[in-house]
């Protein structure tokens, strides 16, 4: 199974969208990313992490020490109302784009147009 | 094992383990852990896990390093937001406390504010007069020399002599300890106009080096030359108000001819306004010729800077050096020195100086009494607002967190006192402008400057944050638990404040008290001024001079043209007496050589002295009010009888009353250094009382000659004694005129006088407001301290009037105890004030230097202001009903 490499810009989108429910902590982003792709998504943890930062260092993201389950100190991320608006505007414009973009790939061959000829 | 592993690659690049580091750290560690845990639990080996799990992590090293980045912004970005946040919440409470507790604030505001702003008022007026006073490059370096005769000067004031060209040059060739040397000479000249009239113009002399010295350039046309002088020196620079005002800026003026005085100059270039010889503020210089040094006839200003490192000690020791070894005429041996070179400062030369040091001396404890007053004042607030603190501090906020508040809430105040300070400040500048002495005009160049308002922000700063401390120090000396505990103030700590108050009180009345004496001296001693007998009548009182056109006539027309002038107006109505003399009231004729006493041991050979010698018509005692205490005045007035009136103070210097009709007198010729004892004696005919016509500032028992007006000793000047005052000489304008003498000059003595006193007067009316502030501020807090004793006493005064005490007796339990503050803080000052008068001596006239009434007076005053303070808090016990306050605990 070929795994696909994450459209640059989408990876914010993703995060944010993971931690919508709840608050979680770094690598339960990653599975849940991994989860929910069905293990068709080809990131780096690394990656992850640093876009984590970059929506904290945007004020997208709030973070906070926590216990998890095994009581292991953890950074648990939680959606701040800004990140919440900016999911919600770019998951629509990604929409578009991604409907406009599939509507132009599968848009059948092009026939001469009858009224340009008249 | 994995956590070790990944440690110690983490350890490669660990340095500083910072808050975010750590984090950053153990976040990754617990994804390898969490990463590694998930592979394993799939059926992976835990080796094989762990080196999957750092595979799948990526870059470890490369993003490690961004996050830690990302990280450090992050928490840069937060403590700046925090502290701003917490910055704005303090600045809100602050201005929430200040503005519940109006009252407080506007008094401390106010407070500091006429402390700052009185200081940067006095300090912008000594910083342009004393600090900046000429506008030369190197101003530090700056230094004007001139000469004083080397011993005998009879004229009671000191003596300077402008050096003649001759020394100047000695002193240009030889002197290492001066780098540059310049010499001025200004005057006024006649500019001949279109109208006929002649114009006064203000001209300067000074050398072609001397824009060059000043950092100046022409604006227009070119500086002098030294071939211009070779050439006869006919060329004239305009300054450039001259040429603005006068030529409406013609540039056309170059290469034009002006006639000023006898001479024609051709006008080559035009001087910035920048460009002086005197200090900001004075007349500015109209025209600018040539100085030739060549002319040993000439002498000038001496304008110098000195060598980096030379000091004024080692100039004058070089100058003089100089002089020696020039040949002299005349000198009778290598080494005497007729005259000796004194350097001095420019800001030396401010005749205003010592008015200037005490004005600031005033100030700066019209400041420290503010300064003392905040202090208190504060001290009064945190001592109210300890339980609150206390509060605070129990419900969890950190020491360092009320710290910051009690600063904030300082540095409000003192901000706040800093604008209203400044602004006071311009107003109190613009005051003292207004209110200038008529002979200190450079005063008008004074202004708020950047040094003056750093200053004044400064203080204002460091007294809230020194203050602000006070203020922290005081709430967190005990702890909250005890505070809240006692419920108020304990016994201890009340006392302990009350004593901290009673120093700051006292120290107050000391300063105000130190103020208040010095007011009173200057008042008395410009009212000793004013009321000085001046041994003449200087009401309705007035010289008349000719005018521009009488230059032109020859001496012997001239004195016909005065005599004529007299009579004239001696014809006209409500004029009662006029007589003629060599000057008026307020100028000085010295005769220059030794004095010498018939009968008594000559002076040495070398002494030059100064004599005043005035030409007198023989009228000039009755119409001046001068009498005449023995003789009857002069009996031969042609001169060969060589009759000379002297004045009462050096008669009885030096003979019995009677006795100095008959002694002979004469002052030889500075030539006669030689040795000539030929210059004839003089003998007494009369003694006259001593007039001090240049004003009640000078002393008067040295040598005053009075001789009869002849052919070789004219009279230049009319004196006239006017009923109706001015306007009853009005018409001696036209006769001057008519007389082909116009036009004249009429100026009242009375207003000479005033003049001469306006240093005084306004020196005295700003000691006088800086005293009514200082009483006002010490009354304000001793007003403070007396109401806050008596709240912490209500329960304690209302016992007593429980108990049966008198309203009387309150009253004077209050009263005792402002009055005992006041009076101890006024024998103190009192004290200091006896001392300090030996600093300002020089500024007193006509009154000891502890002068009882001034001490007496300022006793009283503080005292009565004091009780006054006491009034309101004496109602307020008066007022307290015992039940409520035994109750209110």
């Amino acid at each position: 199974m070929s795994r696909l490499p994450v459209l640059k810009g989408t990876l914010d989108l993703l995060v944010l969208r993971a931690v919508t429910w709840s608050p979680m902590h770094g690598f339960e982003i990653v599975s849940w990313l991994e989860r929910a792709a069905g293990g068709s998504l080809d990131v780096d943890d690394s990656a992850l992490y640093q876009a984590v930062y970059r929506l904290e260092e945007r004020g997208l993201l709030a973070a906070e020490w926590g216990v998890t389950e095994n009581n292991r100190r953890a950074r648990y991320y939680k959606l701040t109302p800004a990140g919440r608006t900016h999911l919600r505007s770019e998951t629509k414009s990604w929409m578009q784009y991604a409907e406009t973009v599939t509507t132009i790939l599968t848009a059948p061959p092009p026939v001469p147009d009858a009224s340009a000829t008249r | 094992m994995i956590r070790n592993g990944i440690r110690r690659v983490f350890d490669l690049a660990l340095r500083r383990r910072d808050r975010w580091e750590r984090e950053v750290e153990d976040e990754i560690t617990l994804h390898l852990a969490l990463r590694a845990e998930q592979l394993a639990a799939a059926g992976m080996s835990a080796d094989d896990a762990r080196q999957e799990a750092v595979r799948r992590f990526g870059p470890l090293l490369e993003s490690r390093t961004k996050m830690l980045d990302a990280a450090h912004h992050r928490e840069t970005r937060m403590q700046r937001t925090e502290f701003l946040a917490d910055a704005r919440q303090d600045l809100a409470f602050a201005l929430r406390t200040l503005g519940r507790q109006k009252a407080w604030t506007a008094i401390t505001i106010a407070t500091l504010a006429l402390g700052i702003g009185a200081t940067t008022a006095v300090f912008s007026v000594v910083s342009t007069m004393l600090l900046h006073p000429l506008p030369f490059p190197d101003a530090s370096r700056i230094v004007y020399i001139s000469q004083q005769p080397t011993s005998g000067n009879n004229t009671g004031v000191s003596v300077s002599i402008m050096p003649g060209a001759s020394a100047i040059r000695d002193w240009m060739k030889s002197s290492r300890e001066l780098e540059d040397m310049q010499a001025t000479r200004t005057r006024q000249l006649d500019l001949k106009t279109t109208t006929g009239d002649p114009s006064s113009v203000r001209a300067t002399a000074v050398l072609p080096t001397f824009a060059a010295f000043a950092g100046e350039r022409p604006l227009l046309g070119r500086m002098f030359t030294d071939n211009d002088i070779r050439a006869g020196g006919h060329v004239v620079l305009l300054g450039e108000a001259f040429w603005r005002e006068r030529l409406g800026s013609d540039k056309r003026v170059l290469g034009q001819i002006m006639t000023l005085g006898d001479s024609s100059y051709m006008v080559v270039g035009v001087m910035p306004a920048s460009l002086r010889v005197g200090a900001a503020g004075t007349r500015p210089t109209d025209v600018w010729l040539p100085f030739d040094l060549r002319d040993d006839k000439m002498a000038g200003q001496v304008i110098a800077r000195l060598r980096r490192g030379a000091s004024k000690a080692s100039a004058v020791h070089e100058l003089d050096e100089i002089s020696k070894r020039a040949p002299r005429v005349g000198a009778s041996s290598v080494g005497d020195l007729p005259f000796r070179a004194v350097v001095t400062t420019p800001a030396e030369e401010v005749r205003f100086r010592d008015s200037l040091l005490l004005l600031t001396a005033a100030v700066g404890l019209v400041l420290l009494v503010a300064c003392v007053n905040v202090a208190h004042l504060l001290l009064a607030r945190s001592a109210t607002r300890r339980r609150e603190m206390a509060v605070r501090a129990a419900l969890g906020a950190g020491s360092g967190r009320l710290f910051r508040q009690l600063l904030t809430e300082s540095l409000l105040l003192s901000g706040a006192g800093a604008v209203v300070g400044i602004g006071a400040g311009w107003l109190g500048l613009r005051a003292m402008i207004a209110l200038r002495p008529s002979s200190h005009d450079e005063l008008k160049a004074a202004h708020l400057d950047a040094t003056t308002v750093g200053l004044a922000i400064a203080v204002a700063v460091v007294s809230g944050l020194i203050f602000g401390v006070l203020g922290a120090m005081q709430s967190s000396r005990s702890s909250a638990h005890d505070t809240l505990k006692s419920g108020a103030l304990s016994a201890s700590a009340g006392r302990s404040h009350r004593r901290a108050r009673a120093v700051l009180v006292v120290s107050e009345m000391a300063l105000s008290a130190m103020l208040v004496v010095g007011a009173a001296l200057v008042v008395r001693s410009l009212s000793s001024l004013q009321h000085t007998n001046l041994g003449f009548d200087p009401r309705g009182l007035y010289a008349i001079d000719l005018g521009g056109r009488a230059r032109t006539l020859s001496p012997a027309a001239r004195t016909l043209a005065l005599d004529e002038l007299a009579e004239r107006i001696r014809q006209l109505p409500g004029v009662r007496a006029v007589t003629t003399a060599r000057a008026a009231p307020g100028s000085r004729w010295f005769s220059v050589g030794r004095f010498e006493i018939e009968g008594e041991p000559p002076p040495p050979k070398t002494a030059m002295s100064f004599t005043d010698v005035l030409y007198v018509h023989t009228n000039y005692f009755s119409t001046m009010g001068i009498s005449l205490r023995e003789g009857a005045g002069f009996h031969d007035t042609t001169g060969s009888a060589r009759e000379v009136i002297v004045n009462e103070g050096f008669a009885r210097k030096h003979w019995k009353p009677g006795e100095a009709i008959g002694h002979r007198v004469r002052i030889a010729d500075s030539d006669s250094i030689n040795g000539s004892d030929s210059t004839p004696w003089w003998t007494i005919v009369g003694v006259a009382n001593d007039a001090m016509t240049t004003g009640p500032l000078t002393e008067s028992s040295a040598p005053f000659l009075y001789m009869a007006v002849d052919s070789s000793r004219r009279a230049q000047t009319i004196l006239a004694r006017a009923e109706g005052g001015a306007a009853a000489l009005k018409a001696a304008t036209d006769i001057g005129r008519q007389l082909g003498v116009g036009p004249i000059a009429i100026d009242g003595t009375e207003a000479f006088l005033s003049r001469s006193l306006s240093g005084p007067r306004f020196v005295t009316m700003i000691m006088s407001v800086f005293g009514a502030l200082g009483l006002l501020l010490a009354a304000v807090g001793l007003f403070g301290v007396m109401s806050y004793t008596v709240t912490q006493q209500t329960r304690e005064i209302g016992i007593r009037v429980a108990l049966g005490a008198s309203s009387a007796r309150v009253v004077k339990s209050v009263l005792v105890r402002g009055a005992a503050l006041a009076v101890t803080g006024a024998i103190v000052g009192l004290v200091i004030a006896g001392w300090g008068t030996k600093l300002i001596q020089t500024q007193l006239h006509g009154i000891e230097r502890l002068d009882p009434v001034s001490f007496a007076l300022g006793a009283i005053v503080l005292v009565g202001a004091a009780l006054v303070a006491c009034v309101v808090p004496a109602r307020r016990a008066l007022a307290v009903d015992p039940m409520t306050a035994i109750r209110a605990e």
